[in-house]
C-alpha cells in the first residue's frame, strides 16, 4: 500500500491519495473494497480514480494536526454511490477482498514557513537558481518539492510535474531551474518527472487550488512546446514529509503525511525577445 | 398523488367502455425509436418499441386513447468506477389511457395530439464485472407505478380508412423503486414513431 496525505497552507481540507501494488504492479481494488481515510470526527472514501491504474484520491476535512487513519474497507453500496440507478437495491457483492482490514496511520509534520522567496520570482535563464530558505523544524522529517510546470511558446503548450528531494530540513536549499525546465531539442530530459501517489496528490492539490478549473490530467506529461524556449509558469510546492506507521499485519509500501506551501516562479527565456 | 391518478384512470376507462357503442373507432400500430433518460449520468443507446392503440371518437375531433406499449431492452454505456465495470439496462411496458384531439383539414392530412396517464412496469438489469479473480454477474429487479404521457403527430390518409402516421411521444414514469430503495429515479422515454391506422 502506498498512501500520502497533504495539508496545504491555504487549503482547509487534506488531499489524500493511495494506491495498491502487488508484486510491483499497480492493481485496482474491486468489488466494493475502497480506501477510507478518517480522523476522529471525519471520514471519506477515496472514490476518485487517480491518474494511473490502482490509484485513488479524495479530500478530507481535518482539524489541525489530527492523525489520519487509512484503512481498506468493504463498502459495496457507498463505493457505487456515483451510479445513477438504485445501488442499494441492485448490486452484486462478492464480499470483502484480501486487502480489507489493511491499515496505516498518517501523522502530519509541522507546517512549512518559507522565509524567501515570498513573492513570485521571474527567471530568464535555464541556468538560474532559486535560493530557498525556510524555518527548519529539526524533527527528523524530510523535505521535498513538487513542481507543476505549464509552458507556452505562443503556439503550443507543455505541461508536466517534477519532483525534487530537498537534502535536509536545515532551512536552506538551492533549486536549479535546470532540474525543472528542460530543453527538448537537446535529447531526452533527465528530470525526475512526478509519479506514483505524489502525482495523484499534486493533481488533486492543483484542482483544489483552482476550485476545479483545471484539466483532470494537468500534471500528465505533455511536451509540445520546448520548455527551454517558452514562457513557463512554475508552481513549487515545498513539502515537509513525515513517515506514517503501518498496522502490524502489513508493512509493505510507504505511508506519508505532508504539509506544504507554494512558491511561484515565472520563466521568461531571453531567446523569445531576440531578433 | 397515486390515488388521484388511479381515479383519473378509472374515469377514463369508464368513458372508454361506456361510449363504445357510438360513432367511430381507430386502431393504430406504431413502431417506435426510443431514447431512455433516467435523469442521472446515464447514456442509453436508442432502442425499439412497439405500440398498439385504440381510439374511440365521440366527437370528430375528440377521442379516448387506450394504448399498450412494449420496449426492447435499452442498454446504458459500459462504465468503470472504483468497484469495477458495469452496464445497466432497462425494459418497460406501459398501459396508456388518455384523450386524443385531432384536426382534420380538407386535404388528406390531419394533425393530432394525445395526452394521458400510464401504468408502467419497468425492469432494471445490471451486469457487473470486477477482475479475473472476482467473478461478476447480473441481477434484475422490477417495479411498477404511474406516470403520464403526451404526443403530437400527423397522419396522412392513404384511403378513407387507412392512415400512415408520424409521431413524437414523451412518456414519464415517476418514482421508480421508491418503495424499495433510497435512490429512486424518474424515467423519461422519448420516442419517434411511424405507424399505420385503420378507422372503422
Amino acid at each position: 500500500m502506498y498512501a500520502e496525505a497533504n495539508l496545504h497552507d491555504t487549503v482547509e481540507d487534506a488531499q489524500v491519495a493511495a494506491a495498491v501494488f502487488i508484486d510491483g504492479k499497480p492493481v485496482n481494488l474491486a468489488g466494493g473494497d475502497v480506501f477510507e481515510a478518517s480522523t476522529g470526527t471525519e471520514s471519506t472514501l477515496l472514490l476518485n480514480k487517480g491518474y494511473y491504474e490502482g490509484s485513488y484520491s479524495s479530500t478530507l476535512p481535518t482539524t489541525g494536526l489530527s492523525d489520519i487513519f487509512m484503512e481498506v474497507v468493504h463498502a459495496p453500496i457507498e463505493a457505487r454511490e456515483d451510479r445513477w440507478y438504485p445501488v442499494d437495491l441492485v448490486n452484486i457483492d462478492p464480499g470483502p477482498g484480501e486487502l480489507v482490514g489493511t491499515s496505516a496511520t498518517i501523522s502530519f509534520p509541522p507546517d512549512v514557513i518559507v522565509i524567501s522567496p515570498t513573492e513570485p520570482v521571474t527567471l530568464f535563464s535555464i541556468n538560474d537558481t532559486i535560493e530557498l530558505t525556510w524555518v527548519p523544524a529539526g524533527m527528523g522529517d524530510r523535505m521535498r518539492a513538487l513542481v507543476s510546470v505549464e509552458c507556452s511558446d505562443g503556439l503550443s503548450f507543455s505541461r508536466y510535474g517534477v519532483s525534487s528531494e530537498i537534502n535536509d530540513d536545515d532551512g536552506y536549499e538551492v533549486l536549479n531551474l535546470s532540474d525543472i525546465i528542460f530543453d527538448s531539442s537537446a535529447g531526452s530530459p533527465l528530470l525526475d518527472f512526478i509519479s506514483g501517489t505524489a502525482l495523484v496528490l499534486l493533481q488533486d492539490l492543483l484542482n483544489e487550488l483552482s476550485a476545479g478549473n483545471i484539466d483532470p490530467d494537468f500534471v500528465f506529461k505533455k511536451t509540445e512546446a520546448n520548455p527551454a524556449e517558452s514562457n513557463c509558469d512554475i508552481r513549487i510546492f515545498v513539502q515537509r514529509l513525515r513517515e506514517g506507521v503501518f498496522d502490524d499485519a502489513f508493512d509493505s509500501g510507504s505511508v506519508t503525511g505532508g504539509r506544504s506551501t507554494e512558491i511561484q516562479v515565472k520563466y521568461s527565456p531571453a531567446v523569445l525577445f531576440s531578433n | 398523488m397515486t390515488s388521484a391518478i388511479r381515479t383519473i384512470i378509472t374515469v377514463l376507462l369508464c368513458l372508454q367502455t361506456q361510449t363504445v357503442s357510438a360513432d367511430k373507432m381507430q386502431l393504430d400500430i406504431n413502431y417506435l425509436l426510443t431514447r431512455f433518460d433516467a435523469g442521472g449520468n446515464d447514456e442509453f443507446s436508442s432502442n425499439k418499441a412497439i405500440a398498439l392503440r385504440h381510439n374511440y371518437f365521440f366527437k370528430d375531433w375528440l377521442a379516448t386513447d387506450l394504448g399498450l406499449l412494449a420496449t426492447d431492452q435499452a442498454y446504458d454505456e459500459t462504465r468503470q468506477d472504483v468497484v469495477g465495470y458495469y452496464r445497466a439496462a432497462l425494459q418497460s411496458q406501459a398501459l396508456m389511457l388518455g384523450m386524443k384531439l385531432r384536426h382534420r383539414a380538407e386535404s388528406p392530412y390531419e394533425a393530432y395530439g394525445r395526452l394521458g396517464l400510464q401504468y408502467w412496469r419497468t425492469e432494471l438489469e445490471v451486469e457487473e464485472y470486477f477482475n479475473e479473480s472476482i467473478p461478476g454477474g447480473s441481477t434484475t429487479v422490477d417495479d411498477s407505478g404511474y406516470g403520464y404521457y403526451f404526443a403530437i403527430g400527423g397522419a396522412h390518409y392513404i384511403t378513407d380508412r387507412l392512415t400512415i402516421q408520424l409521431e413524437y411521444l414523451h412518456m414519464m414514469q415517476l418514482d421508480l423503486f421508491e418503495d424499495s430503495s433510497s435512490q429512486p429515479f424518474d424515467l423519461g422515454i422519448n420516442a419517434l414513431s411511424v405507424g399505420l391506422g385503420y378507422q372503422f
